[in-house]
Formats: structure tokens, C-alpha cells, sequence
């Protein structure tokens, strides 16, 4: 099952088993689909590695044919809390 | 008395009484169906879907290309639904040269945008039922028919402007607030020096001539020139937590704050230019501090993609009409200006008496270095025998007096990001690369040794042959024309 999704420019955005910061998108159905956090990650493209399936989008939208999966690490506010 | 809809209620009323309005009573999908049945009546050019049912969202309805041709234009001017382009542009064009209609402050009692108030903690972007538009899209796109009024800081002037928006989280959304439009210029060039966040509010579901006023490259005030589209006030009232005011009888308003100093994620998205072109990119930040909407509220879709949709019909409307006004103002003996919604606003034609050599090379100087050159990269100039708002006629001129090697004109100049034949760094750099296709004979040809003769009905048989010939028409067994 694919949990989230992602857009990269390449694949190398994503190097396996190290930690990275992504903007991703919720794929669960219902009101708040599609609905952006900023989190660090652990990815891989083994999609049984992590706990969660991780949709990869290039930057015109196409899909990679092959998914990933993710493990959150955290969640990261990119907002400063003055503008909150 | 002009017909005018003080809403999109009223306007759907009219869509409807000339089998332009289709309603659907079943329920549809935010999630890409919505975006698809836009998408297929924009390439088929059909009547504008009303979407009574919207999964998740009880209460909530769509309203699809609501302006998407001609006809419906028309309708939305008050006129009548089969008027020509060139009656469109006329009316149009003794309206906006009226004086400036200022709008008029009501009060929140009679301000049907009022109607629910959400502010503070409560306020969820989600709670909305935007749209994924096209899969593939970069999120879920409120704002594709609508406006975001802003102000500038040291002079109070109100922009209204139609920068598209996408949900972002809860309380932030994003978009490309580019620094050549008007809303872009005060929010780069004055907010973010001083550090200071840009009071926002996006109008989803205005009435259509305000929509239409919010297109417009004209430099005055968009609330006054939606006064002149409908030679009354429009009604505006004030915003809960920013200091703007918004038509009253908006659909869904949004109030917030363009953050000066953050910028996230947006797009990618089917644009305009009927391509996903424009890169994804950290751009302009929108974040949200209260939503009030009607009753039953009617969200606003409008499906960039190939044409034609609301932005290439009526940007080419108003971008060639301002163009039109521009080169009269200078004393070019234009006979119009016109863009086909198919170029998608990248083409203009521009009829000309050529009384002096290199005019079609100062009539593209002209509009090109002006505010409305960024949107668009072609020019074709064409003498006053070719009629601009036909076809074929502006074709056999380009293919037939257009020299290939002294006709054609490259310039440089300024662009976007959106034009899909640049490169991935030109995109970045919003280059804007120009040409002129100069479609007039010169002027110094001897007429009778050097100047081709047009060769058609009307220019080369005896007025008498012609009248003879149409009389008996039928007569020959052809069918009325």
C-alpha cells in the first residue's frame, strides 16, 4: 500500500539508508489527501524496507514504475514560529 | 440597461437559459473526476458543468468553465450568446473607456460571503473541497478561478490578480506570485526589503465580470474597472483580519499573509499553455488566518490544458485589447489587434496601415517592451487588406508576405517560466525570447511593376461580375449563403 508520495528531480534525491529531508504528500483517503509535511526520512528503494509505501514522482508529475518505502523520523516545521 | 449578475448564482441562471449550463446530480470526485469532466468540456468547448454533489464535501458544489468560449463571454457581458468576437471586443472596449466606476462599502449584514466565519485554530484549508485538477499536479489547486487581492503599502493601491494557489497543509498554501505582475511587483519590490508580510485575501467564485476585471493587464484598479464592465459599484465589504475588502457576494473568501522571508514547495501543474512546464520550485508562501463563505458554497474550476480554457480566452480578450488601446495612444494607424484563445495568448495580430517603412518592427518594439510583454512572443503584423480576425486570411498573409530572411525579427526580452519551449535554465531565468513576423509588403515596391496582386473573389473581377454572380447563386444551384 502506498501511504505517501513524493517529488523528486532525480532518484539520487533519494539515496537509500540515509537521512534526508523531504516534502511529502499523505495519500490517505479522505479530506486531507494530498496534504503536505516536511519531514527527515529514512528511504529505500526496497518497498518492504520501511514500514510505509512511498509513491515517487518526477518533476513533471510521472511516476516511477517502481516504488519505494519510508520510515519517518521526524517531523520538521519549515514555518518560524513568528509567522505561525 | 445592462444586464448584470451580481453573482455566479445570477450568471448560472443565464448559463442555463442558453443551454450552457449542464447540472449534475450524482455525485463526483475531488479527486481527478471533477478536473476531467472541466477538462473534456474545455476541449469540447460544451456548457459549463454544475457539480451538485462533491465526494467528502456535503454542501460544497463546483462550477466548471464558467468563460470558457465566446458565447459564454458574451453571456457573462449581457449580451446576446451568438455576438461576433469583434461586437465582444466593441462593447468591451466603450465600457473599460468610461471613467472609473469607484466600488461601494456594505455592510457585513448584507454581505452574503459572511455567511460562515472561520478564524484562528479552526481555520483547515482542507475543510474546502480543492480540487486535484490533473494527476500529476503538484497538490490540490483552490485557486484556478478566482482572484487574490492585495495593497500597496505606501499608496494604498489594490491589485486584484489570478495567481494560482495550491494547498499546501492546513493553514498554508502556495504559488508562483511572479515579480513582473502587478500583485508580484509591491510584494517583491516593497514587502520583502522590509521584511514585512503582505496582507492576502483570494476571492474563489467572484462574480464573472470581476473575474474578468481580475485578467485584465489594465492599469486601473481592478475594482473600479469591474465598475466599468458593469456601469454600476460593485459591492465590496471588508475582510475579518486583514485590512482589504472583497465583492460581497464572493463564493469562499480566504484571509492571510504572504510570508516575506519563506518560500515551499509548489506545482508541478497543467498549465495554460496546455503543458506541465514550469519547474517545481520553492515559491511564495500564503498563510491562512480566516475562511468565510456562503451557504452551499460553489467552488470555481477552471482546467488549464490544451485550449481553451478561461485564462487563454480571456487573456488573449484583454491582452490584445489593451495592446489595441497602447498603439492608438501612440498614433499607429492600427485596424486592431487580435490573439486567437488557441495560441494560447502567445500570438498577436495586429492589422496596420502601412504608411511608413519598418512600422510593423515599431509596433512590436512597442508591445513587447511594455507591461504586457512577459505574456506573450509572437507578433504578426499585417496590412489593413487582411482581416485579422479571420483565419485564413492571417495564415495565406504569414506563409505569403512574410519574408524569411528580412521578416522575421528576433528580440530579447523578458518572459516566465511557464513557456514550454525554453530550456530548463531559461525557465529559471524567465527569459523571454521575441519575433516579429512582419507580414506587410514594403512600401517602397513600385505598385504596379512590384506589388503582387491578390487573387480572390472580391479583388479581381469587375464590382459588376461580383454582384452578378452572387445574385445568381442559387440560381447556379449552390446553397444560400
Amino acid at each position: 500500500m502506498l501511504h505517501y508520495d513524493v517529488f523528486v528531480n532525480s532518484l539520487a534525491d533519494l539515496p537509500e539508508g540515509q537521512e534526508v529531508r523531504l516534502a511529502i504528500r499523505d495519500l490517505a483517503p479522505g479530506t486531507h489527501k494530498y496534504c503536505y509535511s516536511n519531514v527527515t526520512a529514512l528511504v529505500s528503494p526496497d518497498a518492504q524496507k520501511y514500514e510505509y509505501g512511498l509513491l515517487v514522482r518526477f518533476g513533471r508529475g510521472q511516476i516511477h514504475p517502481a516504488p519505494y518505502s519510508i520510515k519517518i523520523l521526524q517531523q520538521v516545521e519549515r514555518i518560524p514560529e513568528r509567522w505561525r | 440597461m445592462t444586464l448584470v449578475f451580481k453573482d455566479n448564482r445570477e450568471f448560472m441562471k443565464a448559463l442555463a437559459a442558453a443551454g450552457e449550463l449542464v447540472t449534475i446530480e450524482q455525485e463526483v470526485d475531488w479527486d481527478l473526476e471533477a478536473g476531467a469532466i472541466v477538462r473534456k468540456v474545455c476541449e469540447e468547448k460544451g456548457p459549463s458543468p454544475l457539480m451538485n454533489k462533491i465526494k467528502d464535501y456535503p454542501g460544497h458544489r463546483y462550477l466548471g468553465a464558467p468563460i470558457a468560449t465566446y458565447r459564454k463571454l458574451a453571456i457573462t457581458m449581457g449580451m446576446d450568446p451568438d455576438s461576433s468576437i469583434p461586437q465582444i471586443a466593441a462593447e468591451y472596449v466603450k465600457r473599460t473607456n468610461q471613467q472609473p466606476i469607484k466600488p461601494v462599502l456594505v455592510d457585513k449584514k448584507q454581505a452574503p460571503c459572511k455567511e460562515n466565519i472561520i478564524t484562528g485554530k479552526d481555520v483547515d484549508l482542507f475543510s474546502l473541497p480543492a480540487p486535484m485538477v490533473h494527476d500529476g499536479d503538484g497538490g490540490r489547486y483552490l485557486s484556478t478561478w478566482h482572484f487574490v487581492t492585495t495593497k500597496d503599502p505606501d499608496n494604498g493601491d489594490v491589485n486584484w490578480g489570478m495567481y494560482r494557489q495550491m494547498c499546501y497543509d492546513s493553514k498554508t498554501m502556495t504559488g508562483p506570485l511572479l515579480p513582473f505582475s502587478d500583485g508580484g511587483k509591491v510584494f517583491h519590490g516593497k514587502y520583502r526589503p522590509r521584511g514585512l508580510a503582505m496582507p492576502f485575501a483570494t476571492v474563489i467564485g467572484p462574480d464573472p465580470l470581476s473575474a474578468i476585471a481580475a485578467c485584465a493587464p489594465s492599469p486601473i484598479p481592478e475594482p473600479e474597472y469591474t465598475g466599468m464592465l458593469m456601469g454600476k459599484p460593485v459591492e465590496l465589504v471588508k475582510c475579518e483580519t486583514v485590512d482589504l475588502e472583497v465583492p460581497a457576494h464572493a463564493e469562499i473568501v480566504i484571509e492571510g499573509e504572504i510570508l516575506p522571508d519563506v518560500f515551499l514547495e509548489e506545482a508541478p501543474f497543467g498549465e495554460y499553455t496546455g503543458y506541465r512546464t514550469s519547474p517545481r520550485d520553492l515559491r511564495t508562501v500564503y498563510r491562512v488566518k480566516a475562511i468565510t463563505y456562503r451557504n452551499d458554497p460553489i467552488t470555481t474550476i477552471s482546467n488549464m490544458g490544451v485550449p481553451t480554457d478561461e485564462g487563454q480566452l480571456l487573456r488573449s480578450f484583454s491582452l490584445c485589447l489593451e495592446m489595441d488601446t497602447l498603439l492608438r495612444s501612440q498614433g499607429i494607424p492600427i485596424t486592431g489587434a487580435f490573439m486567437w484563445p488557441e495560441s494560447t495568448h502567445h500570438l498577436v495580430v495586429i492589422g496596420v496601415k502601412t504608411i511608413y517603412s519598418n512600422i510593423a518592427a515599431q509596433i512590436a518594439q512597442l508591445v513587447f517592451g511594455s507591461k504586457l510583454g512577459p505574456w506573450f512572443h509572437m507578433v504578426v503584423v499585417v496590412d489593413d487588406q487582411t482581416d485579422i480576425y479571420n483565419y485564413n486570411e492571417v495564415i495565406h498573409a504569414l506563409t505569403t508576405k512574410c519574408h524569411p530572411k528580412k521578416g522575421i525579427h528576433i528580440y530579447e526580452g523578458a518572459g516566465t517560466p511557464l513557456y514550454p519551449f525554453l530550456n530548463f535554465e531559461e525557465r529559471l531565468k524567465m527569459a523571454g525570447p521575441k519575433v516579429l513576423f512582419d507580414c506587410t509588403f514594403p512600401i517602397d515596391w513600385d505598385p504596379l511593376s512590384e506589388v503582387p496582386r491578390l487573387v480572390s473573389f472580391k479583388t479581381v473581377y469587375p464590382q459588376e461580375i461580383q454582384e452578378k454572380v452572387l445574385a445568381n447563386w442559387e440560381k447556379y444551384g449552390f446553397k444560400a449563403r
